[in-house]
């Protein structure tokens, strides 16, 4: 068999490729004017995050949309949180992110917003490659042409929001020492802003927002080092590590101990239920510790498939007070519907605050669960296929197939899915102990690998 | 019909019919490739469509390695002075010049600042039909910079080149119009640089044209209003990169196009002198100008390209054509509006001799100018059969058909730009001129 894998994904998150070669600017001007049709003529916000290809892709949407009579807001490098609140506040029809969130520097990649500061949701995402596979461009004639615009200060309305849902005067009060690591990308350009105005003494590192991924963009601990050994050397209360594109969060704790990007929800949730309950939803994959703090709470938890729109749908069908992944997204409506690390290093800082008590105490009051994950690389179709024989050989245990195969056992679980962005199967087990974890990892890697061998 | 038209020194078209952010991006990446991987300037006039073109062949540029350094609005004389002086691979002016305001185009430079030979521009061509555009990798893809501080190396040439000080001490007033084109704003900059008094219309880089952006007489009438209110030594029209200029002379009249190059060579080939080039349809004013100097003109195809090429081939002194682009050698292998503007202040100057005194000296011919429109797959074909019209020892072949005769002649050309045959006659009498476009009209509109 062969692992022949793809370099453009087209999908519901939007479009991904490598530079040089799937990702052109002429698919990137396709794409944008396919947006440009859909939306219709109206004001698109277009930003980008800080990967080095961002100015190349990011003037092909905007000659796209230029060209469909739609008039470009050029924000330039933002959070992806920061843009979709602005696509919001500006009243804006659409907006275009150039981003390839955390994948390798050679992506990038065009995310499309809809006129609520939400990505497209499925049913609009199928509407819009309708068009752009039809072809069909509504191109206007150079007197329909509108003017590009540039906006002085994108990141307010995100900044402002934040400021006013987070009890700012508490967290002030106990100016904590933090270590931001910004991954060198768009999350540089609000952090140091956030975390002052929150009367934080911070330390930034990788905080150029050049796009120089000085470490794998995924907050997972592996990745995590230079940040540990900072925190522990600075003393700092809390060390926050954003992925390259900001809608992710991972936390360090006082003694330089990485949490595990899935404790971010879990923390942020028990603080939000505390303060207001209400139901919560996360995706299929999210940790099971976030059902005993729900449970604790006296809340429903809703699970949606992966995808981060539709457990942004979710959030916004139940009325949901805190939502996520346990990807280290966290989702608080109270700012916007969206993943958003600036929401969660808010929470993270107001819970502190709130509580008196250190990130590490914190920690230990959730339930432990050891997450571990691995990914194995097969082409779409591959990957599906094997999924879907898995899916027959374990139908007499308790699954759940909203979106790939996930197996509950009495203490531990297992979730193998194809990925929506990569050429990968990713394997997810869950146990009360690492070894168990590791067992389960090990025995699904050799299930899936061995009919390819 | 749907109007684009690619020649060899670039791709012209109808914005959101032909001119789209895809075809653009596919000839700059074809340009892009072709450059390989130096460093490109682009320019821009002031059409809506302009932003759209600039941001398309940025990506595209920088797709294929290309660092990309944007002027933004400015001329195309200008680009191509800085193509030189900044030692670019190349560059790329978006503008559809004369065209109104529905067109735009992409015009590729080459790296001695012309536009493109015809065998760069087959290069590209078969670039762009292969699709076979270079790209980058990612440590490899062009940074895209803003350069808006390097004009005033221009003036400075500029103002070196000409005799600036009989055109200081004369103390000019002008009346410019640049059509809220490239040269809107750009023409305050010239005033400074040659110490003129400058009365400007239509002088806002807004890309609205009140008129077609093509200087001529029959778009002079606010210029000509002006400079006899003003009392100016002279109006010029240009179009909307200042690649043409037409004059208007002190006492408000509008001269044909067809003027200013026999003007500046009636002045220049006196100081450098050397052959001239122009092309088939040009007035034989510049033969009596040439006689007069002894030199000789050289007639090639028509277009910039081709006229520029032929320049530097021959080593001749000037070349320009009747629509009022004028090049020379000495400064730069371009058609330059400003120069001509400052060759023209400074004749007037050194001569001591009003516009219309400088006129009286040039021999009075009538021109007549018609297009008519042709399907594009059959241009060719009826510009041939039209030969039937003359006797065959009249005829020159050299773009289309050009009849000599003793008191005029006739020139059949597809145009490059559109999809129209152009008929140009030109005779000692303006009847006669008239009746020759007639009857070539009249035996073309069978055809088609």
């Amino acid at each position: 068999m062969t692992t022949k894998s793809h370099s453009l994904k087209v999908g519901v998150s939007g479009v991904r490729g490598v530079i040089g070669e799937s990702l052109t600017p002429q698919l990137a001007a396709r794409f944008a004017s396919a947006f440009g049709t859909y939306v219709g003529r109206g004001k698109v916000v277009v930003a980008q995050d800080a990967r080095p290809s961002g100015p190349m892709i990011k003037n092909a949407v905007i000659a796209g949309l230029l060209a469909t009579g739609c008039q470009p807001v050029d924000i330039g490098i933002a959070p992806i949180p920061s843009v979709l609140v602005f696509t919001k506040e500006s009243q804006s029809a659409g907006g275009v992110a150039v981003t390839a969130s955390h994948n390798p520097p050679e992506w990038n990649g065009l995310k499309f917003l809809g006129p609520r500061g939400l990505y497209l949701n499925p049913s609009q995402v199928e509407e819009f490659l309708d068009i752009y596979h039809q072809g069909e461009f509504s191109f206007v004639l150079a007197d329909k042409y509108k003017k590009m615009t540039a906006e002085p200060d994108p990141l307010a309305p995100h900044l402002t929001r934040l400021l006013k849902a987070l009890d700012v005067a508490m967290i002030r009060e106990r100016k904590f020492k933090v270590v931001a690591d910004c991954c060198n990308g768009a999350g540089a350009v609000l952090m140091p802003g956030f975390l002052e105005a929150l009367g934080c003494r911070t330390v930034l590192i990788n905080a150029r927002p050049d796009g120089a991924f000085v470490r794998d963009s995924e907050p997972v601990p592996e990745n995590l080092t230079e940040i540990c050994r900072s925190v522990v050397e600075k003393k700092a209360d809390v060390g926050f590590a954003q992925d390259a594109d900001a809608d992710r969060l991972a936390i360090i704790d006082e003694r330089g101990g990485p949490l595990g990007e899935e404790l971010t929800l879990a923390l942020a949730m028990k603080h939000v239920l505390a303060k207001t309950p209400g139901p919560v939803v996360v995706n299929i994959s999210t940790t099971r510790a976030v059902d005993d703090v729900a449970l604790a709470a006296g809340v429903p938890v809703y699970r949606t498939k992966i995808g981060e729109i539709h457990v942004v749908e979710e959030v916004l069908q139940r009325n949901a007070v805190i939502g996520g992944e346990g990807n280290g997204g966290v989702i608080w409506p109270r700012v916007h519907a969206c993943r958003d690390s600036f929401s969660a290093a808010g929470l993270i800082l107001e819970m502190m605050a709130a509580s008196g008590k250190t990130i590490s105490e914190l920690r230990d009051e959730i339930p432990f669960y050891v997450v571990l994950k691995d990914k194995i690389e097969a082409t779409s179709e591959e990957a599906h296929r094997i999924v879907g024989g898995l899916r027959r050989r374990y139908a007499g245990e308790n699954i759940d197939t909203l979106d790939g195969l996930k197996i509950q056992f009495a203490d531990s679980s297992v979730h193998l899915r194809p990925s929506n962005t990569e050429p990968v199967i990713r394997i997810m087990a869950e146990a009360k102990t690492r070894d168990e974890a590791a067992r389960l990892v090990a025995s699904f890697r050799e299930d899936i690998l061995r009919p390819k061998s | 019909m749907k109007l684009l038209k690619i020649g060899i020194s670039g791709v012209r078209g109808i914005v959101g019919e032909t001119m789209t952010p895809e075809l653009a991006i596919d000839f700059a990446s074809a340009f892009g490739t072709f450059l390989d991987s130096e460093r490109a300037l682009i320019a821009r006039d002031t059409r809506a469509s302009g932003p759209m073109l600039q941001a398309a062949v940025s990506a595209a540029l920088s797709s294929t390695g290309c660092e990309v350094l944007d002027l933004g609005v400015c001329p195309t004389p200008i680009l191509q002075y800085l193509v030189r002086k900044l030692g670019a691979g190349g560059g790329v002016s978006i503008t559809a010049g004369h065209n109104g305001a529905e067109w735009n185009a992409l015009t590729f430079i080459n790296r001695e600042g012309t536009y493109l030979n015809e065998f760069q521009g087959a290069d590209v061509l078969d670039l762009y039909h292969l699709e076979q555009f270079h790209k980058a990798p990612l440590e490899k893809v062009g940074r895209i910079h803003l350069l808006d501080d390097h004009q005033e190396t221009y003036w400075e040439a500029l103002a070196r080149f000409l005799d600036l000080q009989a055109i200081r001490s004369a103390g000019f007033k002008v009346v410019i119009d640049p059509c809220n084109g490239a040269g809107a704003k750009f023409v305050d900059e010239f005033c400074r640089a040659l110490g003129c008094e400058l009365v400007a219309v239509n002088n806002e880089p807004t890309g609205f044209f009140p008129h077609d952006p093509e200087p001529r007489p029959r778009n002079a009438g606010e210029v000509s209003a002006i400079v006899k209110i003003t009392g100016a030594r002279a109006g010029f029209l240009l179009n909307s990169d200042v690649s043409r200029v037409s004059i208007v002379a002190e006492d408000g009249e509008t001269l044909s196009e067809e003027y200013t190059l026999p003007l500046v060579a009636a002045y220049y080939l006196d100081k450098n002198p050397g052959p001239i080039i122009t092309n088939p349809s040009a007035s034989r004013m510049i033969e009596d100008v040439a006689a007069r100097r002894q030199v000789r003109v050289i007639r090639t195809k028509v277009g910039q390209s081709h006229a520029i090429q032929s320049m530097l081939a021959e080593e001749a002194a000037m070349a320009g054509e009747g629509s009022g682009g004028v090049a020379v050698r000495g400064f730069q292998p371009a058609f330059d509006g400003f120069l001509t503007m400052g060759l023209i202040l400074e004749m007037s100057a050194v001569r001591e001799k009003t516009i219309s005194g400088l006129v009286k000296d040039i021999p009075k011919y009538h021109i007549v100018k018609e297009k008519v429109y042709c399907p594009p797959f059959k241009v060719h074909s009826v510009v041939s059969e039209a030969k039937k019209l003359f006797r065959p020892e009249d005829l020159v072949l050299i773009d289309g058909i050009r009849a000599e005769r003793i008191d005029g002649w006739v020139h059949i050309r597809a145009s490059a730009t559109e999809p129209m045959i152009r008929v140009v006659a030109e005779n000692k009498s303006k009847e006669k001129a008239q009746e020759d476009v007639d009857r070539v009209l009249a035996f073309i509109s069978q055809l088609i």
